[in-house]
This record gives C-alpha cells, sequence and structure tokens, in this order.
C-alpha cells in the first residue's frame, strides 16, 4: 500500500508543479514506484514540466469516464522506468471529475505504487478538493512572500479540516542574499507564521527555469542547488534523516570580487 | 431546495438527452429532475428519451433516473443501438470541408465530420480532429487527427508541421523528443505501412507516376 502526498499552495505560481515533477523525479531515483497526477484538470503542465506532453493519447477524465483502462493512461518517463505520469486533461475543466471518482481512483493508484504524487490546482475550489480527497499527507510550497504565506495559511487551515493533519513547508525560491540583507522573509519568520514542520527549503535557480523549458527535471542535476534541495526533500519524505542544507552563499563573480577587496582594504 | 438550472434538456433529431450540468449530489440531481417534470406538466409526455448525461453518477443511480423518468412521466426510452457505425469517410479527394479562420489555443477542440482547413494556428494543448483530411494554414504545434473516423489515406498538412502528436486514423505518432529546426516549406503528413510520414509538400515532380 503506498502513500499519497498532495503538493499544494493556494497561490499560483509558486512551484508546486515543479515541486511535484522534481519530488516524484527525486523518489523515483531512490528506486521507488512513483506515480505523478496532474490534478489540474484544464490547466494542465505537469507534463509539460516533465517533457512527456507528446506521448499523451488517455487523461484522467478518460479514466473516470471509463474511456480508458488505468494502465492505458499511465505514461512512463523517459529516462526512470519507475516514475509514471497520469495526466490531466485539457479540454475540460475541474468539474469533470467528482470526489467521489477522485478518490477511487487515488485508491486504486495507491494499490500499485509506492509514492502517488498528487500536483493540486491553485485555489481552493473544486479542483483543490479533488487533489487532497485520497491524499495521506501533503506538503504545502510557499515562497518567501507575504501573499504566498497567507494563502499557505488558509491552505493549511483547510486541510486540517480535511482531516490531513500534519502538512510539511517547502520553503521555494529562497534567495540567500536577499534574506542576509533583510529584504526578504526568512525560514524562521515563515515557520513562525505558518507553525508546521518544514521539509526542504528550495534555493532560487536558474537552473529550474532552464530544466523546466527543457522539459527535464531538475534533480538530474548533480550540482544544482535546487536539484539537490529537492533530492534531499525526497529522502527525507522517504524517511530518512537528512540534515538541512546549508548553501554556503555562493556569491555571483561582483560579491566574490567584494569581499577579495574588502579584506585587502582592512 | 432544487436547483433549477442544473438540469438542462436537449432536443436532438433522435429523442431528448437530459443533461446535469454540475457536480452534485445523486439527491439534489434526482430533485431537480423531478421539478423540471412537475413544472412541465404534460409536455414531455410520450417522448423519446435517449440518454441521461451526468459523469458525476454511477450507472445504478442513472438506471434510477431513468425508471423515474420513464415510469412517472411516461417517457420512452430509446437505446442508442451499438450497431450504429458511422461509415468512414470518403470524400477526401472531394467532400465535405470546414473551414475555420482563427488561431485555436490551448484546451480548444475542432471537429468536423469532413475535411477541415484552419485559416491560423494550432497551439500546443488543441486538438483538431476531422473525419478527413487536415489543413492548417499557419502553424500546427497542437494535436491533429485526421481519418478520425478510419479513413488511413487522410492526410495532415501545415505551413509549419510541428505537432506535438500526430493521429491518422487509429495510428498514433508523436514527435521526436530532441528539438527540431522547423521546416521552411509545408510539410505534409501521410500514412505508409502502418506510420506515419512526414514529406516537404513540394518535391512531387519526380513521383508523378505513383498515386
Amino acid at each position: 500500500m503506498g502513500k499519497v502526498i498532495v503538493i499544494t499552495s493556494g497561490k499560483g505560481g509558486v512551484g508546486k508543479t515543479t515541486a511535484t515533477a522534481n519530488i516524484g523525479t527525486a523518489l523515483a531515483k531512490l528506486d521507488k514506484k512513483v506515480v505523478v497526477v496532474d490534478a489540474d484538470i484544464g490547466l494542465r503542465n505537469l507534463d509539460v514540466v516533465l517533457g512527456l506532453e507528446n506521448r499523451i493519447v488517455y487523461d484522467i477524465v478518460d479514466v473516470v469516464e471509463g474511456v480508458c483502462k488505468l494502465r492505458q493512461a499511465l505514461i512512463k518517463d523517459k529516462k526512470h522506468p519507475g516514475l509514471h505520469l497520469l495526466p490531466a486533461a485539457q479540454t475540460k475543466d475541474k468539474n469533470a471529475i467528482a470526489l467521489k471518482q477522485m478518490k477511487g481512483l487515488i485508491d486504486e493508484l495507491k494499490e500499485r505504487f509506492d509514492y502517488v504524487v498528487i500536483d493540486c490546482p491553485a485555489g481552493i475550489e473544486q479542483g483543490f478538493k479533488n487533489a487532497i480527497v485520497g491524499a495521506d499527507e501533503a506538503i504545502v510550497v510557499s515562497t518567501p512572500e507575504i501573499s504566498a504565506v497567507r494563502d499557505a495559511d488558509r491552505i493549511i487551515g483547510l486541510l486540517e479540516a480535511s482531516e490531513i493533519s500534519d502538512p510539511k513547508l517547502i520553503i521555494n525560491r529562497l534567495r540567500y542574499d536577499m534574506v542576509k540583507r533583510g529584504d526578504m522573509m526568512n525560514t524562521e519568520d515563515m515557520i513562525d507564521i505558518l507553525a508546521i514542520d518544514l521539509i526542504g527549503v528550495v534555493p532560487d535557480d536558474e537552473n529550474i527555469v532552464i530544466s523546466t523549458n527543457r522539459g527535464e527535471p531538475v534533480v538530474n542535476q548533480e550540482q544544482s542547488f535546487a536539484g539537490t534541495s529537492f533530492r534531499n526533500i525526497a529522502r527525507r519524505i522517504n524517511g530518512e534523516e537528512v540534515p538541512f542544507e546549508e548553501f554556503k552563499i555562493e556569491n555571483g563573480l561582483v560579491d566574490r570580487l567584494k569581499s577579495f577587496f574588502k579584506i585587502n582594504s582592512n | 431546495m432544487t436547483n433549477q438550472s442544473l438540469i438542462e434538456f436537449k432536443g436532438t433529431k433522435d429523442g431528448l438527452v437530459i443533461k446535469v450540468k454540475e457536480n452534485q449530489d445523486f439527491q439534489n440531481i434526482k430533485s431537480a429532475l423531478i421539478a423540471h417534470f412537475e413544472k412541465a406538466g404534460s409536455f414531455f409526455k410520450g417522448a423519446n428519451l435517449l440518454d441521461i448525461e451526468c459523469p458525476y453518477i454511477n450507472e445504478e443511480e442513472r438506471l434510477a433516473l431513468k425508471t423515474i423518468v420513464m415510469e412517472k412521466y411516461d417517457l420512452n426510452f430509446k437505446e442508442v443501438t451499438e450497431d450504429f457505425k458511422p461509415e468512414i469517410f470518403q470524400g477526401l479527394k472531394e467532400g465535405m470541408t470546414k473551414f475555420h479562420s482563427g488561431t485555436l489555443r490551448s484546451g480548444q477542440v475542432l471537429s468536423y465530420e469532413g475535411n477541415l482547413v484552419v485559416f491560423g494556428d494550432v497551439n500546443p494543448g488543441a486538438v483538431v480532429k476531422a473525419y478527413g483530411n487536415i489543413i492548417v494554414l499557419g502553424s500546427l504545434r497542437g494535436i491533429a487527427h485526421a481519418g478520425a473516423n478510419g479513413n488511413l489515406d487522410a492526410i495532415v498538412s501545415a505551413h509549419v508541421l510541428n505537432p506535438t502528436q500526430l493521429r491518422i486514423g487509429d495510428i498514433i505518432a508523436r514527435s521526436p523528443d530532441e528539438k527540431l529546426p522547423d521546416s521552411v516549406n509545408p510539410e505534409v503528413a501521410k500514412v505508409k505501412n502502418q506510420s506515419v510520414y512526414v514529406e516537404s509538400n513540394y518535391n512531387k515532380g519526380k513521383k508523378k507516376g505513383e498515386k
């Protein structure tokens, strides 16, 4: 019996889909059988981020409507044999699936996979309700912005009301240099407000943009900071104790020159 | 408390289709349906019922609704027989054609029971589907399904043929994972030996002898 994890945030654009793709891939790298489910019907993205868009023939709505079998709709990843995608429909909307149908589907997936990772749509309407209905655990993604934190707080409340207790927090797109200058909320501020456990901090990393556009998750790049963070998050999900990574602020060349001159001027 | 806008009646040439538009629980759907019939009085008496369209209920509940409608309000239920198979579209060289102007964007679906000509682009996430040929006077980047009811001689052609997926009849081809440079000339895709081939629209001179 697998574990169902929903990745949610409330606010759009904070990195739910990127997180889902990377955590799913990283779990598959740990030799787990993983299915990532795109619950964002009508605005699907997960297939594009994973580079699997051109393989979609059937989607989640076809499965619940009985047009095809579940097996036919699952798309195998290009690189990781353990990773599968259940794509969303693009030509339907969020009301195309009822709660009962979604629950049944997730329960079926749970039987076959070690991890079912669900990419939740933004918002708190039907799509959100569908995405969390079968979930055992939740991961809330937030960026260090007041609006994202506000929405994350609302989501945590809704998750608790749906009896998905103890959600975990991913702080995405943190810029250590800005935090250091005091221009960005830091990790402690956010945990202070949200009062949930942190499962990972992902630094702002331009590799994410590059890898997203290529359709290849950043966890495949060994040296990327964001990739390392996501790999560690996956290990934590998998029950390992992994210390939180300290990315020494690898300042750009400018900063390094600055510090160089600072030392010299002293 | 019933929600009247929940139910929609659609008349087709074969009979009546009842559409449930929102996701509600079965009791709400049932009472809304009954309210509708009560209001209509004997208007629907003797009408042919084709189907109750509602993705939110299971077969058992659908059957219960049908029984209510038929017994209480005197409708005839007309089973859509499976042996009604539309004939494979044959008008590839000369036949029904729809001309559509405008770009098709992600999530939009355009389908036609004949040949289809699109003046505009077909973006990724959009689907064009035709029983016959598909011609796109623009860039085809979404999904195109020609010969959708079985004619494998159908073709797909576009100024820039760069689709996510090409389907002709029951054959599916996907774009290569590596990015290819866009072709400068219009291209055409057709089925040969059960796979989809793409070639330029132009170098036809030598092949005149072929059909």
